[in-house]
């Protein structure tokens, strides 16, 4: 599903000019097989957002390429990623990332729009995805108005919305309490299981790396070696 | 995305943000507005003055001289003429030149703006009667719309006053004099009115003619021994006047558009010609320059208004960043992005374009049947009928709705390239 092969990324720190190049990515090879359950884990700075953020496209890298489902996504542009990520990537975020003037339906059928789908079409997809994760009955609440897990599962319910065969997860527990987190990895495992729908995860959490079929350690912008090996 | 949908996201922002989108709104309503009413001024001002330079008349009509009064038209010139390509008719008037009056029922007048036409050819130019027909007999005669009111008598209390009465069907006496020697001899001739000119256009000093018929006029050629009944001391011996010459000659186009190629070829065959398309081009260009500038005034207001937009739609666009961090990272095409700011700022402007037009044609309409009272009352100068103080012709609004659609683009243009550029990690505040 991702191959990543030689990738380097740094980051410019500075005036132009007179900038300091720090190094972040170095020489970074991956394979995440389709079906699988990856976690990318790592101590804070060691580069393992850097790694999803290059795989999501927010950012270039400097060297290296990027495959997804069979795509070599590394010279996209903007446009291109954004027809892409509609219909192969889904992504969750560690603050959800919902629109607090949008309800919890128009949220999730935002990438629907975004796609061109009429509205007949929406209405169905949008209340089959939010009764899937239980939100039906709170389809009018705005973000403001759900708990936290109620809003992560909101922005499930928009990632699923387009049926990607790829979900990319940043910290998803990470403003969850623990029982909001047990119940969100064990619905992670049941749709990679029921849709074998492949999920990259970024992760400092041990609970979350451990519903991983595969855990990968970074560290100072490597991967340590044969951490990607490890079969849990 | 669909265009629905762009809409439903735009209508929802504006919702969310009524206010700034009012004041917007009111901004550019006023600067097109603003456009439209200055710009109208000069459109009001110009169609005055062109009406007054045509008096609504044909503006196919050529006023037609000889080079030289010693060399009067004849029938040969009229026939000429009318073989001109694009002729449409040609009139030929011959103006009684005589002491004598017209009077009736003790109102007189002189014999001032007397002509005998040929009927025919001044139907064929256009000549129309309010009332009657055009002479079938010798002493039928045709008066223009107001040559009653200046038939006039003096009272005893020596007070001048006018012939009010309509003269359709009276009988005009007209009296002839002619000297001879120390004598004056006189002669009348009775003429039935049988038909009334077609009221002229009210600021023109028209419709003061007596038609007579060539019959009439041998008459009076008969009766005084000269040409058209002129004084015989009027007459040089060693030039003597002949007869059958015209005095007033117009030609007659099919089309404005071949007005300049007749006066041309007439200035050809030597005659002096002269329209009013002359004179209407002359001041079309004067007015082309005062209205040129008047929209140019009335654009730095749609300009400024302009500002107004780009500042709204900058405001929009930073207070979205989040939002659209989130939907560019979702997957939203930035083409999506801009078309969605982009309909935002068009919105505003047309509604403004819109809301403005229909004010200026308020306030035209306003200033046109109140300025006159106004100025009346408060400055006792009495307005001319007629003047217009602000006209809008259907280009004006399409021009001012051209301008401020266009400025409201491109004020909308760089905050919504500004949104399509918006760093994804950045708005979703995302640690990197």
């Amino acid at each position: 599903m991702i191959t990543v092969k030689q990738l380097e990324h740094e980051f410019r720190i500075g005036k132009k000019g007179k900038e300091t190049i720090v190094p972040v990515l170095r020489d970074v090879n991956l394979t995440v097989n389709a079906g699988e359950i990856v976690a990318v884990v790592g101590r804070s700075g060691s580069g393992k957002s850097t790694l999803l953020n290059l795989i999501s496209g927010y950012i270039a890298p400097v060297q290296g390429k990027i495959m997804i489902n069979g795509t070599d996504v590394t010279g996209m542009s903007e446009g291109e990623w954004a027809d892409f990520r509609l219909e192969n990537i889904g992504f969750i975020f560690q603050s959800f990332q919902l629109i607090p003037t949008m309800t919890a339906f128009e949220n999730v059928q935002l990438p629907l729009v975004f796609k061109g789908v009429k509205e007949v079409d929406r209405k169905i997809q949008t209340e089959t995805m939010l009764k899937k994760v239980g939100l039906w009955e709170f389809k009018d609440h705005y973000p403001g108005e759900l708990s936290g897990g109620q809003q992560q599962r909101v922005s499930i319910a928009r990632a699923l919305i387009v049926h990607p065969p790829l979900i990319l997860a940043d910290e998803p527990t990470g403003s969850l309490d623990s029982e909001n987190e047990r119940a969100l990895l064990s619905f992670i495992q049941q749709l990679n299981r029921e849709e074998n729908i492949t999920f990259l995860i970024i992760t400092h959490d041990e609970e979350v790396a451990n519903i991983a079929h595969r855990k990968i350690t970074i560290s100072d912008g490597r991967l340590v070696e044969g951490s990607d090996t490890d079969e849990i | 995305m669909r265009f629905k949908d762009r809409l439903a996201f735009v209508l929802s922002n504006m919702k969310k943000n009524r206010m700034r989108v009012f004041m917007t709104v009111l901004a550019s309503t006023m600067g097109c507005a603003f456009l439209i009413v200055l710009a109208s001024v000069g459109f009001g001002v110009q169609k005055t003055a062109v009406e007054d330079i045509t008096g609504g008349r044909l503006l196919t009509q050529i006023d037609t001289f000889t080079t030289s009064e010693e060399k009067p038209f004849i029938k040969k010139d009229i026939d000429m003429m009318k073989e001109i390509d694009h002729v449409k008719a040609v009139t030929s008037r011959q103006r009684i030149q005589n002491e004598g009056n017209v009077s009736l029922d003790g109102y007189s007048k002189d014999l001032f703006e007397v002509f005998v036409p040929d009927f025919k050819d001044e139907q064929k130019a256009g000549l129309e009667l309010s009332k009657g027909r055009f002479p079938q007999a010798a002493n039928e005669v045709v008066v223009g719309y107001h040559y009653g009111e200046n038939l006039s008598k003096v009272q005893k209390n020596k007070k001048e006053i006018t012939y009010k009465a309509s003269l359709y069907h009276k009988t005009l006496t007209l009296t002839i004099k002619q000297k001879e020697g120390k004598k004056t001899k006189k002669k009348t001739i009775a003429l039935k009115v049988v038909g009334v000119g077609e009221k002229p256009p009210k600021r023109v000093q028209e419709g003061q003619e007596l038609f007579l018929t060539k019959d009439v006029l041998q008459t009076i050629e008969a009766f005084t021994k000269t040409p058209k009944g002129m004084s015989k001391s009027d007459i040089d011996p060693k030039h003597p006047q002949p007869y059958n010459t015209y005095d007033d000659v117009k030609v007659y186009a099919d089309d404005a558009e071949n007005v300049e190629s007749i006066e041309k070829e007439l200035k050809k065959k030597e005659y002096v010609a002269s329209s009013r398309l002359d004179s209407l081009k002359e001041i079309n260009f004067v007015f082309l320059f005062i209205k040129i500038g008047l929209i140019v005034v009335g654009t730095v207001a749609v300009l400024i208004a302009s500002i107004g937009i780009f500042n709204t739609m900058t405001m929009a666009v930073t207070e979205r960043t989040q939002d659209i961090g989130i939907m560019k990272a979702i997957g939203a095409h930035p083409r999506s992005i801009k078309q969605i700011f982009l309909l935002e700022s068009v919105i505003i402007g047309g509604l403004g374009a819109v809301l403005g037009t229909i004010i200026s044609y308020l306030f035209s309409f306003a200033a046109n049947a109140l300025l006159p009272v106004i100025i009346s009352t408060f400055f006792q100068t009495k307005v001319p009928d007629d003047f217009y103080f602000s006209y809008i012709p259907l280009s004006l609004p399409l021009i001012s709705f051209a301008i401020c659609f266009g400025v409201t683009l491109l004020s909308g243009m760089r905050p919504a390239r500004r949104a399509t550029k918006i760093d994804v990690l950045r708005a979703l505040r995302r640690d990197v």
